[in-house]
């Protein structure tokens, strides 16, 4: 066992390790931050004084080694736009960001599993068929898209919501359910065919034969069942909800990490996105770490390498 | 009963988010507060770092400047009440005796002497350091006098001296540069309150003013990325001002029956840069082919919403040195398909029009387009900025052929504008003309302004009659804002608060 956790946390770090340098690589092959941050009437002068400041001037390698030093003083370095602690920075954003994904995680949730429900029991019937065209839709439509439409209609027309911003339970409403949609579409989807699955396995056919209503199957085994392959698709689902919070955070003027990714890639500011990308890369593996150890757990067969 | 209980456990905070919920948008607008929609938030409120308008429109109410320009953009005094020139190089300055900062400390001649040191020195490099480089000295000459010394004589002093945000040294001159940029203290209408980061920063009203009052209790700056979003918080009424629009928006705002649109043409200039410094441009025909290609009429007008003004030279009216009757080319393509079937070398090659998803691309296409129509070959190469802006600043041999670009110093003086774009020294410059080096060099250190003036005006001429570069529009800024919201903008792009009113 501990000889597995060795294997797995040692791939964690070479992975990390990966990660970050090929982010510092990447961001330095899109060229020079310098020229943006300069006014336009700086002398060829300026833009190296600037260049120093910010130690854009030592070579590449000189610049991969200090950064490695400072990582492992975990020292995440200052914007250069902000000239604020990077660790702030995402400090101050983080929490938004957790709000936005919780909140869409619920809508996915609440919306998505009584939806492929529907879709399961009625399968044959017509009220499905249209109820999975608007899942379609639901996940076909770009959030950029159905966000500003949200705003006109809800925030402008009918004044229901504030149309963009932070500070309430009502300005996370449309946010979270915008970028829940997609989820929704994918729990939806993953129900009905986990409960599909579910429905035609034999202990279903024999409580039948007992005289099992179906509301009462439904609610008493095959929901629980069919729960296994949702709660799993969660931690898939969590990557896929930080990377569509970038448009909708955007659009909806939400301070989450997602907006500063953009901004902090659009003016290079190369520090905060290596914060950013970095602590993306931590979250993605160790919730892939612990489901390995969790599975694991559960299943010898994986502990012993595939020889039981 | 199970299911009873978790029925009650999820009822009870649905119920209480709710009425949080519309509490949260019940005052959403109280008259006491402005909320102004910027495109960011601030990169920065220490007025000698980080230099875009998103900072600059919060920090220019914290703090006084130098000097200031009035809205019809006359230089006036704030913080300098007169100056007096002693030499060619020296001005002496009387500081208003009557300023005191945020936190109760009278404004002296030595917070000046400080602000001027501050900014200067490369060792804090700010980057606005090349728009005060060329002060060398400051000191204290007296009660209330500042003398500022500048290296050789430096016309555009007071233009730039209305971009000089002054600290108070107690303060600044004991933290650093971001310790200051937290809480920053200055002498302006609006004293700053939080900034909660990402999201919004909050100032105040400083009733303790010595000039005119601001008319709002409380201002409040948001980061709205979405120029539709900002739009939609304008018409539901969540923002009061909102910045950046471009003209379909601005048509949106109008139709929209809420809100409206507030508009003024700025000193940037729009320009088309043509690179003679390589084949085929090098042939003046071919240049002046291009500028009788471009319908400039028709961008306006059919583009850009008939915001922006044609201009015929590289400067605005909204600088110094605007001089009437300088004509430039007029659209006209058979005239520039017989300037081109003139030409000795026919331009067939490809010819690269260099831009960046910054500026318009219906422009940029346009342009394109019409220099086809005439038998060009132009291809549009779009990069980010960063590398648009290192493509620019360049030898002309390692340029882009063809740019398209809008040019603002900030400092609504010919000199900005002119002394890059067109003196062979200046990495923008695609122009390697001896004789408008000359009248550069001549006008950047030549005190009479009416000399100085002339001096402009004869290089516009020049360079129209060799068509060095294409001036295209001065460029307009477009704003949105509640009915009830009253202010002019000015070509300077910036928001001062203590000038803007509701209407009764």
């Amino acid at each position: 066992m501990s000889v597995f956790l060795l294997q797995r946390l040692g791939q964690a770090l070479v992975a990390i390790f990966g990660v970050m340098t090929l982010v510092f690589f990447i961001q330095r092959l899109t060229g020079d931050p310098t020229y943006l941050l300069v006014p336009e009437t700086a002398t060829q002068a300026d833009i190296e004084a600037m260049r120093r400041t910010l130690g854009l001037d030592q070579p590449l390698v000189v610049q991969y080694a200090n950064y490695l030093w400072d990582m492992l003083r975990f020292d995440f370095g200052t914007s250069y736009v902000q000239n604020v602690p990077v660790i702030d920075i995402i400090a101050s954003r983080l929490p938004y960001t957790l709000q936005l994904a919780a909140g869409a995680l619920f809508v996915a949730f609440v919306i998505g599993l009584p939806v492929g429900l529907a879709l399961a029991l009625w399968r044959e019937k017509t009220a499905a068929k249209l109820l999975m065209g608007v899942v379609l839709g639901a996940q076909s439509m770009p959030t950029f898209w159905s966000g500003i439409l949200m705003i006109m209609v809800f925030g402008v027309w009918l004044g229901w919501l504030p149309p963009s911003g932070s500070g309430s339970f009502a300005h996370m409403i449309m946010p979270s359910i915008a970028l829940g949609l997609l989820s929704m579409a994918t729990y939806a989807r993953i129900a009905r065919s986990a409960l599909l699955d579910e429905m035609s396995k034999d202990y279903v056919r024999s409580a039948r034969a007992r005289g099992v209503g179906t509301g009462r199957l439904v609610r008493k085994h095959l929901i629980r069942n069919s729960l296994i392959p949702v709660i799993s698709i969660s931690a898939l689902e969590i990557s896929q909800l930080l990377a569509g919070a970038v448009i909708v955070e955007t659009v909806f003027a939400w301070p989450g990490l997602g907006q500063l990714t953009v901004q902090s890639v659009q003016s290079r500011d190369f520090v905060v996105v290596q914060g950013i990308v970095l602590l993306g890369a931590l979250v993605t593996i160790s919730v892939n770490l612990l489901a390995d150890i969790l599975y694991s757990v559960v299943d010898p067969r994986i502990r012993k390498g595939g020889r039981a | 009963m199970k299911r009873k209980s978790l029925a009650a456990r999820v009822a009870l905070p649905v119920v209480l988010s709710l009425g949080v919920a519309l509490t949260a948008i019940a005052p959403a607008h109280a008259k006491e507060q402005l909320t102004v929609d910027l495109v960011n938030e601030p990169s920065s409120l220490d007025p000698h770092q980080q230099w875009n308008p998103d900072s600059y429109y919060v920090y220019r109410n914290i703090f006084d400047n130098m000097v200031t320009r009035d809205n019809d953009g006359q230089i006036v005094p704030q913080i300098a009440t007169e100056w007096e020139r002693l030499s060619d190089t020296e001005v002496v300055f009387t500081i208003r005796d009557d300023v005191t900062f945020h936190d109760g400390t009278p404004l002296t001649a030595e917070d000046v002497v400080y602000t001027v040191k501050r900014i200067t020195d490369p060792e804090f490099g700010s980057p606005q350091l090349g728009q005060f480089n060329k002060i060398v000295n400051a000191e204290v000459t007296g009660d209330n006098q500042v003398t500022l010394t500048t290296d050789g004589a430096y016309p555009a002093l007071m233009a730039q001296l209305v971009k000089l945000s002054i600290v108070p040294k107690h303060i600044a001159s004991t933290m650093t540069s971001a310790e200051f940029n937290e809480a920053p203290v200055g002498s302006g209408p609006y004293v700053f309150e939080n900034w909660d980061r990402g999201v919004s920063v909050t100032v105040i009203k400083n009733e303790e003013y010595w000039g005119d009052m601001g008319p709002f209790e409380t201002v409040v700056f948001r980061g709205v990325p979405d120029a539709a979003t900002r739009v939609a918080d304008l018409q539901a009424g969540a923002a009061d001002l909102v910045v950046t629009l471009n003209t379909d928006l601005a048509q949106q705002v109008e139709s929209g029956g809420k809100g409206k649109v507030l508009t003024v043409n700025t000193e940037r200039v729009a320009y088309f840069a043509l690179n003679s410094a390589l084949a085929p441009l090098d042939q003046p025909d071919l240049r002046k082919a291009i500028g009788y290609a471009i319908d400039r009429e028709g961008i306006v007008e059919g583009l850009l919403g008939g915001y922006p003004q044609v201009v015929d030279q590289m400067l605005s009216p909204a600088h110094f040195g605007w001089a009437e009757g300088i004509e430039g080319f007029e659209y006209d393509p058979d005239k520039a398909r017989e300037l081109i079937a003139g030409l000795e070398t026919a331009p067939e090659m490809e010819m690269g029009l260099a831009t960046s998803p910054v500026f318009d691309q219906r422009v940029v296409q346009a342009i394109q387009q019409m220099l086809t129509d005439v038998g060009l070959n132009v291809a549009i190469n779009t990069t980010d900025m960063a590398t648009w802006l290192k493509d620019q600043q360049t030898s002309p041999e390692q340029a882009p052929m063809l740019t398209f670009s809008r040019w603002s110093c900030a400092c609504q003086d010919p000199d900005g504008i002119m002394y890059p774009l067109l003196h062979s020294s200046s990495n923008w410059s695609r122009v390697t003309d001896t004789e408008i080096d000359a009248l550069l060099d001549e006008a950047r250190s030549e005190l009479d302004e009416e000399k100085r003036a002339d001096l402009y005006a004869q290089i516009n001429r020049k360079a129209v009659e060799n068509a060095d570069i294409l001036p295209l529009y001065q460029a307009a800024i477009i704003y949105g804002a509640a009915d009830s919201l009253e202010w002019q903008p000015t070509s300077n792009e910036s928001l001062f608060l203590n000038r803007m009113s509701w209407a009764e």
